[in-house]
């Protein structure tokens, strides 16, 4: 365990001496009071990505999720407005709803049979007279402080006071203005079910292996060669690609400047425009000479701080679970008005992130063998300092790096370190 | 009470539902985690009727035409009045 300090970085506040450009310290992985804090300066107060509405289409529909170590239940009410509820009675503080999903204008606990509208608030409780009658009770069951949405891809924030989600998105907006513009309809679903994947591993390595592009060569030979991608060679130093420090922690892969000089449409997605004619006409239809633009750029591969992560066409949702486990929600990106795109984007995403699938597993691999490898004495450090002697800052203002660089990473762990160093 | 229906009194006689959310001799069921009941129709009477069985107790309710329009049209606020536990079925 790498928990001490070494006498020589004494000084500064203790994340000026844990987070420095070049490395950052081992306890930082493996540290459980670390990990305490972080639930409380980051997963409970900023915002989260927590589901996506086309998960709830219904008005009455529910689905439960995880915010972090809280469970909670994404609703649509009859009026079709979101909430985000804290799954506790008011009661004696039991799990309210335990299926999966279902639909229900109200939930009824199981202990005392306290019921609930899918708004929160309490509807009734049985024999009222021990409680002075009916509506006496100025109880509900918890609410996510702040929830909002951005195409669909909803968060929630614990906090009641902070930045708006649009605030916090940033940059990132854009990359999820780029996803939904492959989209004839303009809008994605996220309605094919999530595969979920217990990883052995603290929650950081996930959030900065999405955007390493050092990686990809050596962890997904195997996907590669299988497959015969040609994505792999994407990310080496001959590759013109750049890795983009979006800001507020978010970080991206841009390939486009790949696609573009190939200038060849659905070749993001490993085919050709007449294996998908349906999608590619109703592309053409919906944004006529921008079409072939939008299907040469293809998807973003962005990581968007703390816990998004979206791989062109799959999405991922990372939750902690404790400083050295959390889980990895994945499913496939299904295009609203796609035709035969969605079949193939969920056959791809089995085979890559599904049970047997080849691309999870093995990053999973990684991050199980890397939180062993932290956990031994020495060296304390990780090294982040790759690219760092060659970042450049591009027209719109962001550091970018080369397609191999850790500029992703250092740009998480400077916002990390900005909501560490805040005030309890 | 007789559910099978008389052929004679009726010009369509109705089949048990199918598939994958009917149980046989039970109907169709409509559920969710917080309560479990079977629906079908009944026509043992004049008119036809919904017969309505909460299957975690047994309990049976038929509601004729007019029961189940009013029901439709029923404000959203007396219905969920008939949600609270203590309205009728825990009253105090």
């Amino acid at each position: 365990m790498t928990a001490l300090l070494p006498p020589e970085i004494e000084g500064g506040s203790r994340f000026d001496r844990l987070v420095q450009p070049a490395r950052v310290h081992g306890s930082l992985y493996t540290d459980p009071s670390i990990f305490a804090e972080e639930l409380r300066k980051i997963w409970h107060r900023t915002w989260v990505f927590v589901g996506h509405e086309s998960e709830v289409p219904q008005p009455n529909d529910y689905v439960r999720k995880q915010l972090a170590d809280q469970d909670v239940v994404m609703t649509r009410d009859k009026d079709g407005e979101l909430h985000l509820l804290i799954n506790r009675c008011a009661h004696r503080g039991l799990q309210v709803c335990d299926d999966k999903a279902g639909n229900s204008s109200s939930f009824r606990c199981p202990y005392h049979g306290w019921t609930y509208r899918n708004t929160g608030e309490l509807l009734g409780y049985p024999y009222n007279k021990g409680y002075g009658g009916k509506n006496k009770l100025e109880l509900g069951m918890g609410k996510v402080a702040r929830v909002d949405s951005y195409h669909g891809f909803v968060f929630g924030s614990l906090a009641a006071e902070g930045p708006s989600l649009d605030e916090h998105l940033g940059a990132a907006k854009g990359e999820i203005d780029r996803l939904v513009g492959l989209s004839p309809d303009g809008q994605v679903k996220l309605d094919a079910g999530w595969l979920r994947h217990r990883t052995r591993s603290n929650w950081k390595f996930l959030a900065e292996n999405e955007t390493d592009g050092y990686h990809p060569q050596f962890v997904h030979g195997s996907i590669f060669g299988v497959t015969g991608s040609p994505i792999g060679a994407l990310y080496s130093d001959n590759s013109t690609a750049v890795t983009r420090n979006l800001g507020d922690g978010h970080s991206e892969n841009d390939l486009r400047p790949e696609f573009r000089s190939f200038a060849e449409p659905m070749r993001w997605f490993g085919t050709t425009p007449d294996r998908v004619p349906g999608y590619v006409a109703a592309m053409h239809e919906a944004y006529g000479d921008d079409a072939q633009r939008r299907m040469i750029e293809g998807a973003p591969h962005v990581m968007i701080f703390p816990n998004l992560f979206i791989a062109e066409i799959q999405v991922f949702n990372i939750q902690p679970v404790a400083v050295g486990e959390c889980v990895q929600y994945a499913t496939a990106v299904q295009m609203a008005g796609g035709h035969e795109l969605n079949q193939r984007m969920v056959s791809q995403s089995i085979g890559s992130v599904g049970p047997a699938g080849m691309l999870l597993a093995d990053d999973t691999e990684m991050y199980e063998r890397n939180q062993r490898g932290v956990e031994m004495a020495d060296p304390e450090w990780l090294d982040v300092r790759r690219g760092l002697g060659r970042e450049s800052v591009d027209a719109a203002g962001f550091t970018i790096g080369a397609a191999t660089d850790e500029t992703g990473m250092r740009g998480f762990w400077t916002h990390y370190k900005s909501l560490m160093e805040a005030e309890d | 009470m007789a559910t099978t229906p008389d052929p004679q009194r009726h010009d369509v006689v109705f089949e048990e539902p199918t598939g994958p959310l009917a149980v046989p001799g039970v109907g169709a069921v409509v559920e969710s985690e917080f309560a479990s009941v079977s629906v079908r129709l009944d026509q043992s009477g004049n008119s036809v009727r919904l017969r309505v069985e909460d299957l975690r107790t047994g309990r049976v309710r038929f509601l004729d035409a007019l029961e189940l329009e009013s029901i439709v049209w029923l404000e959203d606020g007396h219905l969920t009045q008939l949600l609270d536990p203590s309205h009728e079925r825990w009253r105090g």
